[in-house]
């Protein structure tokens, strides 16, 4: 008898832990939300979350309206007439506007302060094709991008996977028509640990 | 209250001991252990001496004296032709005499291991502080352990409680600022017995350089927790049985950290049938889990996870000659598994695949002779997913003539395509999709080998001379149509080499132990060396233990030599003519060790490593991730064995 249940016992415990056991230890990711995820109550503010994993895409952000377009850049297509910075993968470019880095790393704390260097966008390229990346070079596209803004996320491919480093800083954006806005990007992916799901925070000091 | 008290001042003196939770040092060891016994190369009980396949062990005092903290440094410090890595993610790679780390079984108790990144098991799950010894079978084993045992067989045998009670500490910090943490308790009575092992270790980072392959090792930390039991239900039945759970945490980024567990239970029945037969049944579970860890959202999400369950049955049955009841002709082992193996991987697309494995050997263990020793022994796997089978043979012979074993033998390994291998299809950060192939042949190898071992008056030399024939090697080709990697087989590849040791243990109390290894790999026809195993490894150590009144002091200087080796790597993946010549660099790594035992059971020892601060002028992933000269400090303690003096005196 004693044998028997020794026999069964493992059995049991196969059935009833097929597929593992103390699933409960994990998280289940959600599925991010793109566009304006959230607002401040005054209307000033918020947060984004932007899926830039494609790298033939610029989305661009509308902040006055709260609009989001997208353009693909392999398909010729142009940029909406409206918008006021926008974003490809990870690089930043802005509506005829400037940028500057603060010394801030809360947007709500944000403020110009005297002596900070807005630049404008330079002419540069961007990838738009990472195929060709283990044959040695990458294939890219010339385009206007924000120096500044760029430097919100330093990307290391020279070892696999690449290094991630986040500046964690707040920029503040000023846009063609004087309205100046703070800007502090929070993640480069999501719950679920996808690379380029851009998410950041907004504020609009003054229009 | 004598255990509570002895707690308890451990506790308020920091006491520990790291690792050393063994009987003292007392005993002068062959370093060959020749009338030790070993069970990896029958899976039945036999004198090491008497083995027909080459057995290397290391031991608890091998174990002791080259003080390590993992297993890797352990078998590269005790064997030549062991190589472990760094490869691509900072992941650990094994490279032993030409074979990957998929290529070479390990076992725990003689117990598979579940999960893999990039082709090896997470060696950081095996922790020496557990281990009674390991056996290491260099060659092809699949008849008798199937799939993985290509290039060998690792075996780690663990302790179990031999005394009433045990209670052993031990801490050892580095000057790196790694800190290893370890405590067992063990119960021993009359019709059972437990061990519960307790461990964590953290390794800070360590930056290497800036412009190397390998920059900065990233910081780990991990907790390991093992509880076995033995009860004996009768005088012909023992159970055993064994809990783990295992946790490693990889800080990756700021941003993200790797975690790592794993959760292990099993129970084994021996019991006995009549005078001569025994039987073995035993259920095993093994789930190796994935997480990516965000520092930011705490959120912990799981995305790999690997449960295997494992029914083994093995019996031995000793052959009596029907005239002469005291003559042994040899012994029949025999015996199947049957295993449930589920996968889920963010490298799928369809979530999880489930496989379900079945074999069944037999091995006739021949004693024709006094003098002779013809192992015979074959094995038939079979795998659901694909509806693939293999046959495994192997035949050992063994000649003894006073103070020499000739052995000689062939073995057919096989290594069966992995669920991953088979079923992937991963989108590689948008550079290039590495793709599954369903229709992969199972890599087969066909290993030689011969050698002759002669010991005497201490002495012990072993020379082996082997050949592996290995067919249909799985690994990863640049495929243009569909612009990605696709898993292949390999065309067929020559490994070819000589093993060489020697030992001496003088009765002063000094030890020399010398091993070298020449291996030549070469695809059959010909074309780019892509191989990257060093031709000549060797290792060495000097060992002096001496005893005066405060107790034994041993004195051990290991060291490990390296080849450099020339190889041919591809310039662009995409064009498989363009390639280059690149030479990695041969290296030399020493290790001092000062122990010292005392009598009260309080071991003390230091370790500078690499002893002649040797640094890499530039940082491969094979480079050894070395900053130069370390050291190391461990103070471990016996409390049984403190008492037990007390009591004496």
């Amino acid at each position: 008898m004693k044998l028997k249940q020794l026999i069964l016992l493992p059995a049991l415990l196969a059935l009833v832990s097929c597929n593992g056991l103390l699933g409960g230890l994990y998280d289940e990711p959600a599925k991010s939300p793109f566009g304006f995820v959230q607002c401040d109550d005054d209307g000033r503010g918020g947060i984004l979350c932007i899926d830039a994993t494609s790298y033939t895409r610029w989305t661009y952000i509308d902040l006055h309206h709260r609009h989001i377009d997208m353009a693909n850049i392999t398909q010729g297509q142009e940029a909406p007439i409206e918008w006021d910075f926008a974003i490809h993968h990870y690089d930043v470019k802005t509506h005829e506007g400037t940028a500057a880095e603060t010394p801030f790393d809360n947007v709500g704390m944000a403020k110009e302060l005297y002596g900070l260097e807005f630049v404008a966008d330079v002419d540069s390229q961007v990838v738009i094709d990472m195929s060709t990346m283990m044959e040695g070079y990458l294939g890219y596209t010339p385009s206007k991008v924000n120096p500044v803004l760029s430097r919100w996320l330093d990307v290391d491919i020279s070892t696999m996977p690449p290094i991630y480093t986040p500046s964690n800083k707040v920029y503040l954006l000023r846009l063609s028509d004087g309205t100046l806005v703070a800007l502090q990007f929070t993640s480069y992916m999501d719950d679920s640990f996808v690379k380029g799901i851009v998410t950041l925070q907004y504020r609009i000091i003054n229009d | 209250m004598k255990l509570a008290t002895a707690l308890l001042l451990v506790t308020l003196t920091h006491f520990s001991l790291y690792g050393q939770n063994l009987p003292s040092d007392s005993t002068q060891t062959n370093p060959r252990q020749l009338n030790m016994v070993v069970v990896t190369a029958t899976r039945t009980p036999r004198l090491l001496m008497e083995v027909p396949v080459v057995t290397r062990v290391i031991t608890e005092q091998d174990i002791r004296i080259a003080n390590v903290l993992t297993l890797q440094d352990l078998l590269q410090t005790e064997l030549p032709g062991i190589e472990f890595t760094y490869a691509m993610n900072q992941q650990v790679s094994l490279n032993m005499q030409g074979f990957g780390g998929n290529s070479v079984l390990f076992l725990v108790d003689g117990e598979r291991m579940a999960g893999e990144t990039l082709d090896n098991i997470d060696y950081s799950r095996l922790n020496l502080d557990a281990v009674q010894r390991v056996e290491i079978i260099k060659g092809a084993a699949s008849s008798l352990y199937g799939s993985n045992a290509v290039g060998g067989v690792v075996n780690l045998v663990t302790r179990t409680s031999d005394r009433s009670w045990s209670l052993h500490l031990g801490s050892r910090i580095s000057s790196l600022k790694d800190m290893h943490h370890y405590g067992s308790f063990g119960i021993k009575r009359q019709r059972w017995n437990s061990l519960t092992d307790l461990h964590y270790t953290d390794a800070a980072a360590v930056h290497l350089s800036d412009t190397g392959d390998l920059r900065t090792i990233f910081a780990n930390s991990s907790f390991n927790a093992n509880e076995r039991f033995h009860v004996n239900v009768s005088d012909k039945m023992t159970i055993t049985g064994r809990a783990g759970y295992f946790f490693r945490q990889r800080e990756k980024s700021e941003e993200a950290n790797d975690r790592y567990r794993d959760f292990s239970a099993g129970l084994k029945g021996d019991i006995e049938l009549g005078q001569s037969s025994a039987l073995m049944i035993s259920y095993a579970f093994d789930q190796y889990d994935k997480s990516d860890y965000s520092v930011v959202s705490r959120l912990d999400v799981r995305n790999y996870s690997n449960v295997q369950h494992t029914v083994r049955t093995l019996c031995n049955h000793a052959v009596i000659s029907p005239s002469d009841t005291t003559a042994h002709l040899g012994t029949l082992t025999f015996g199947g598994d049957f295993m449930r193996d589920y996968l889920m991987s963010y490298q799928f697309t369809d979530g999880s695949h489930t496989q379900y494995t079945a074999d069944a050997f037999a091995q006739w263990d021949w004693l024709p002779t006094s003098r002779l020793n013809i192992v015979a022994a074959l094995r038939y796997d079979y795998y659901s997913e694909v509806n693939m089978s293999h046959l495994s043979p192997k035949v050992n012979f063994m000649y003894k003539l006073p103070q020499v074993n000739f052995r000689a033998g062939y073995a057919n390994g096989f290594r069966a395509p992995t669920l991953k291998e088979m079923f992937m299809n991963f989108d590689m950060a948008n550079i290039f999709i590495i793709y599954g192939n369903p229709d992969l042949r199972p890599e087969v190898s066909d290993n030689l080998n011969a050698s002759v071992e002669w010991s005497r008056n201490q002495y012990n030399l072993t020379c082996m001379a082997f050949r592996n024939h290995v067919k249909d090697r799985i690994t990863t080709f640049w495929d243009q149509e569909r612009n990605g990697m696709v898993y292949s087989n390999m065309s067929p590849v020559n490994i070819t080499g000589l093993d060489i040791s020697l030992s001496k243990q003088w009765d002063n109390g000094l030890g020399l132990r010398f091993s070298y290894i020449f291996t030549h790999e070469r695809p059959e026809e010909g074309g780019m060396r892509a191989s990257i195993t060093r031709p000549h490894t060797a290792t060495m150590r000097i060992d002096y233990s001496r005893d005066w009144y405060l107790g034994r002091t041993t004195l051990a200087l290991n060291g490990r030599l390296l080849s450099a080796v020339t190889c041919d790597e591809y310039t662009s993946y995409s064009n498989l003519t363009q390639f280059e010549e690149i030479t990695y660099p041969g290296y030399t790594l020493w290790r001092l060790t000062l122990r010292h035992s005392f009598s009260r059971g309080v071991y003390l020892t230091a370790t500078v490593d690499n002893l002649f601060n040797y640094r890499p002028d530039y940082y491969y992933n094979n480079s050894p991730a070395t900053i130069g000269r370390t050291v190391a400090l461990g103070l471990s303690l016996d409390v049984d064995q403190c008492f037990s003096n007390c009591k004496e005196k």
